[in-house]
């Protein structure tokens, strides 16, 4: 998801019309789009888009163009003419293995205002961080023509190589570019693991940037003032370059401005031929009439496609019986297979008229053997008095180890955890049955509590997951035998036999907790808390608890599973 | 105050705690027990007696602690992070942002709050990415590290400029102590002459009953105005029992449970779904990856080859494909379970069809936890499967979810964006106070997902959001109360 800003009025102008803040987020699921927020002082709406693989709707423009095909406002692919510029970019060969590709376009007769600029940037910075993953597969670059002179270079530079970034006053050389700008800090791993530095140099010496980390202070300055741009995109991915100076162009055609091509001298290690970009040859799809109306279970004609696919600004036309050519607009990349254009159709009919239907597949449902169990094995604590509870399965690694006496656990932890509270996976659930006790010590005893509940545990070099029961009892007459006794009749219940051996814990008092044993196989644990874990936990009445593995009980259907 | 009118029978043990009472005026129920070295239950028992006759009365009382968080504890013991940037910053007059990291040893986050502040304040400047101070003034919220300090030792102290501070900056967080208070209405030296110590009668014995004497004795009379000493049966989680009431819906509507494991491989968090690899949903910022071990085994079986195809060529789908070249090393990275789709995902090998499946499953992402985002949280989740099936079923598979489970005819479908369905939905319910609430979505599995499972057919995937659901449903705006761990709550919330 991203998530952008603009503003109200503006975007009500774009439109053409007038619309409450209902109707417009009503209009934008047209576009995947969403209203998160609107702030009337601010005249700001903050407007969610659902879509990753569409870039060109992380813009107002981009989400109007297809609310106005929706309105029927427009229709088809809108066309631009695009004019020859004498300017050129070369290409050098020493880029073949870091970042090859390039596009580039020239507009003119711009006027931007500051609140266009900043939207303009906005639009780069989504583009940049989640289409071109943080810079490293694409990213956007835009500068003053005037300043630039034709052919550009972009090449590896030497690393002595000086210049003013923007934002700064004193040039710097690149390394100390990396290391103290807070873009070659954010962006600087990218240029590293090249092993050398791409720049962007004018015919005149001038530096246009070092792509994708920095621009340059003075030509990589944009402002109002600003009437003809270079926009030039760099990357890894062909496709993606292309694509994202394709959705800027459009852009820049809906504020008004002219665009003209820029040729592109590429080395034969990167690309057999020479281009002129914007490359806006548009691609084409075929889809089966048939296929349409059997996946939406709808009966259209060829022509209803027709006119369902202009809506959406593709163009489309018959070349067989049920056969339909299907062109994409050049600004996007997300088709992929005619299911795509599949959707394109239904948003067209509107999902909301198109009609549900009273479906039938007729199938036996039913709970897992697994979650029958886990029931049974509930309403029997239940019955024992037993208040259920509900825990974090990510937990803090205290809980399940000094709080409860222990050192050496052999717990799953996370690389990336937010907080250290929520940075392990549980392994058994007593330690949090006393945490959550050592939460209610101003609450009347006597406290029974219980969980029955995924936990994790590493086997070898293999992770499983498997459902616990744990039962405790906390009060001022709390007595192992309060706890044997449901234990013995959970376990009678469910028809398992069991034999209970002494066992030193270190949560526990020794003498009073032993293992439980099932068919020659320990597999759970009961006794008096230990007073030092009583006092740790600050809770002032004895408590005992049991805990078993319900996979180990034979008249159960629990089952481990393994991750793999 | 007024006498007592009647005469009153009182078992000895109450007068004794009457008395005492009487002596007190007022005393805490918790110094009460405590004295009289009662238990709760005998206590409220013998306290009844006193309250029903208008003897003692009993008031509750809630006092609010501030406990520290561990951010809090740590900026009482180190100091507040905007009096260390400045102490640092005075060392060393100027620095950038990734020096005075080092100095710090915090995260990056918490600086830059550090940094707002003092700028705020206009203590700072910031100069080509250098940092300075405006001012070397070295008091820097000075009284809020004092009422650090003093919450730290467990000192009473006064915070009421500081509440808001505590709480926002996540330093402390509100513990409510109850209590009840009793308070004497007519003191024993007024009622002594009503009162007499009963000989309690008030019991039928087994004895009594077989020789015969119930016949003469006449059994006082209980006073059913009262309320009855608490009780607190044993119960099902409330979030718990709903999640349970979801399950027999869905397995109701004709849908199979489906479970998997926790700790999952990417293969069927992500590969299996058509996620390509450099997608950014894949980041350390959006899927917790698991530290030890970091990898698992792929599956041994054909499809891995396949989905691989998927990936890299569309397969034999038709689609172009994600066109990179697909690593098996990415995909056996293990993490936890992102979306119940995962289990979903194991679903389709060797699935039969027709088939229609649901799972309950937790899920986790990287979210700070705050009042509408856990950590984890369970998502509902499941496939239909079927030859006839179309998107026109999907949506009256949704419509039936709106009308059975989250029991509303009022809801919207909207286009969605799944990597995995084509065409994808939301379905949103129009909640009367808080507007539209995405409650849903679903969409037509892509045939670069299933056509690696050699599967022909379309299968519907959905998920619904029953965490939000349960919280629409009971009223509930801060989501962590889903897993209270408040005793009061778990005992006396009421079933819906």
């Amino acid at each position: 998801m991203v998530s952008i800003k603009t503003s109200y009025t503006k975007m009500k102008e774009l439109l053409g019309k007038d619309v409450t803040i209902e109707e417009l987020d009503d209009l934008l699921a047209f576009a995947k789009s969403e209203i998160d927020d609107y702030v009337e002082e601010e005249d700001m709406l903050v407007i969610d888009i659902k879509t990753s693989i569409r870039p060109d709707l992380w813009c107002p423009e981009g989400m109007v163009r297809e609310i106005k095909g929706i309105l029927e406002q427009e229709a088809g692919i809108p066309e631009y003419e695009v004019k020859k510029s004498n300017y050129k970019v070369i290409v050098d060969p020493k880029l073949a293995t870091s970042r090859p590709y390039i596009a580039c376009a020239i507009a003119k007769n711009l006027n931007l205002t500051d609140y266009s600029i900043k939207q303009l940037m906005q639009h780069s910075e989504k583009i940049d961080n989640s289409y071109g993953r943080k810079r490293k597969r694409s990213s956007i670059g835009m500068y003053n023509l005037s300043m630039i002179e034709s052919p550009i270079e972009y090449k590896v530079i030497d690393k002595s190589h000086k210049f003013v970034p923007l934002e700064h006053e004193e040039e710097m050389d690149l390394p100390t570019i990396l290391e103290k700008h807070e873009k070659g800090h954010e962006f600087g791993d990218i240029v590293k693991g090249y092993g050398h530095y791409p720049l962007l140099l004018s015919a005149n010496g001038t530096t246009l940037s070092l792509p994708p980390v920095i621009n340059s202070d003075d030509v990589g300055r944009i402002t109002e003032d600003t009437k003809e741009f270079l926009i030039e995109v760099t990357g890894t991915n062909y496709e993606t370059v292309n694509v994202v100076l394709n959705i800027l162009c459009q852009n820049m055609v809906d504020y008004g401005s002219d665009i003209y091509s820029v040729e592109i001298i590429y080395p034969p290690e990167i690309r057999k031929e020479n281009e002129v970009t914007p490359l806006l040859k548009k691609e084409t799809i075929i889809v089966d009439l048939d296929k349409i109306n059997r996946d939406l279970g709808v009966n259209l004609t060829p022509d209803e496609v027709i006119a369902a696919l202009r809506k959406r600004r593709f163009e489309c036309k018959a070349t067989g019986k049920s056969e339909l050519e299907v062109e994409i607009p050049p600004y996007r990349k997300d088709i992929l297979h005619w299911v795509d254009i599949v959707e394109e159709v239904a948003i067209a009919l509107d999902y909301n008229k198109i009609g549900a239907t009273k479906w039938e597949v007729i199938t036996t449902g039913g709970l897992l053997p697994e979650t029958e169990s886990e029931n049974k094995v509930r309403s029997i604590l239940v019955g024992s008095g037993g208040i259920e509870i509900f825990s974090n399965i990510l937990t803090e690694p205290e809980i399940l180890t000094t709080n409860v006496n222990l050192t050496k656990v052999d717990l799953v932890k996370l690389q990336n955890p937010v907080s250290s509270t929520y940075s392990v996976l549980r392994d058994r659930l007593f330690p949090l049955l006393i945490n959550v006790l050592s939460k209610n010590t101003h609450e009347t005893y006597p406290q029974l509590i219980f969980e029955v509940g995924e936990v994790v545990k590493i086997l070898g070099k293999r992770v499983l997951t498997q459902t616990h029961a744990s039962f405790g009892f906390a009060g001022a007459e709390a007595s192992f035998e309060d706890v044997h006794k449901r234990l013995h009749m959970m376990l009678d219940l469910l028809d398992t036999e069991y034999k209970i051996e002494p066992i030193s814990h270190p949560t526990f008092t020794e003498g009073r907790s032993g293992k439980i044993i099932i068919a020659e196989k320990t597999c759970g644990i009961i006794g008096e808390i230990h007073p030092s874990v009583l006092e740790l936990n600050q809770i002032w009445v004895p408590v005992v608890v049991f805990e078993i593995q319900l996979p180990s009980i034979p008249t159960l259907n629990c089952k481990k599973k393994f991750t793999d | 105050m007024s006498d007592l009118e009647d005469k009153v029978a009182l078992p000895p043990e109450a007068i004794k705690l009457y008395k005492r009472i009487s002596s007190l005026k007022e005393i805490s129920m918790k110094e009460l027990e405590k004295e009289m070295q009662l238990d709760r239950g005998k206590m409220e028992y013998l306290l009844s007696f006193l309250i029903s006759n208008a003897l003692v009365e009993r008031t509750t009382t809630v006092n609010q602690k501030y406990i520290l968080t561990d951010a809090g504890k740590q900026a009482a013991e180190k100091g507040l992070i905007e009096r260390l940037i400045v102490t640092a910053l005075l060392n060393k007059q100027s620095l950038n942002f990734s020096e005075l990291a080092k100095i710090l040893e915090c995260n990056k986050q918490e600086m830059n709050a550090g940094i707002g502040y003092l700028k705020k304040l206009g203590l700072l400047q910031i100069i080509q990415g250098k940092l300075s101070l405006l001012d070397e003034k070295i008091e820097i919220n000075e009284a809020m590290q004092e009422v650090l300090k003093e919450l730290s030792k467990g000192n009473e102290v006064d915070i009421t400029q500081h509440q808001k501070e505590l709480i926002q900056r996540n330093l402390a967080f509100v513990e409510e102590i109850k209590d009840s208070i009793l308070k004497i209405i007519i003191p024993y030296s007024k009622s002594k002459s009503m009162i007499t110590e009963s000989i309690d009668k008030s019991r039928l014995t087994p004895a009594m009953i077989r020789n015969g004497s119930w016949k003469t004795t006449k059994l006082r009379s209980y006073n059913l105005d009262g309320d009855p000493p608490k009780y607190y049966p044993g119960r099902k989680q409330p979030y718990a029992q709903f999640l349970d009431e979801v399950k027999q819906k869905l397995a109701a509507l004709g849908f199979q449970e489906m479970r998997g494991p926790i700790v999952e491989l990417e293969y069927w968090n992500f590969d299996a779904l058509f996620q390509a690899q450099d997608h950014p949903a894949r980041e350390w910022s959006d899927v917790y990856r698991v530290a030890n071990p970091k990898l698992g085994k792929l599956p041994k079986e054909k499809h891995v080859k396949l989905v691989q195809k998927s990936h890299e060529d569309g397969y034999d789908t038709g689609s172009k494909g994600w066109r990179y070249k697909w690593s098996p090393e990415k995909s056996a990275r293990l993490v936890l379970r992102a979306h119940g789709t995962s289990v979903s995902a194991r679903t389709l090998v060797g699935l039969t069809v027709p088939s229609k499946y649901f799972s309950i499953s937790r899920c986790f992402r990287p979210d700070t936890v705050d009042a509408t985002h856990l950590s984890e949280f369970n998502q509902a989740e499941g496939i239909v499967a079927d030859p006839s099936i179309t998107f026109r079923d999907l949506l009256g598979i949704l419509e039936t979810f709106a009308l059975d489970v989250a029991e509303t005819d009022k809801f919207l479908f909207k286009p969605d964006y799944y990597p995995f369905t084509e065409p994808s939905v939301e379905l949103s319910v129009r909640d009367p106070k808080l507007g539209n609430i995405e409650f849903g979505g679903a969409g037509i599995f892509r045939p670069e997902v299933v056509r690696p499972f050699d599967i022909e057919v379309p299968v519907i995937a959905w998920g619904l959001g029953i965490d939000r659901l349960f919280m629409v449903k009971n009223g509930i705006t801060d989501i962590r109360e889903l897993f209270s761990h408040k005793m009061e709550w778990l005992r006396s919330a009421k079933m819906s």
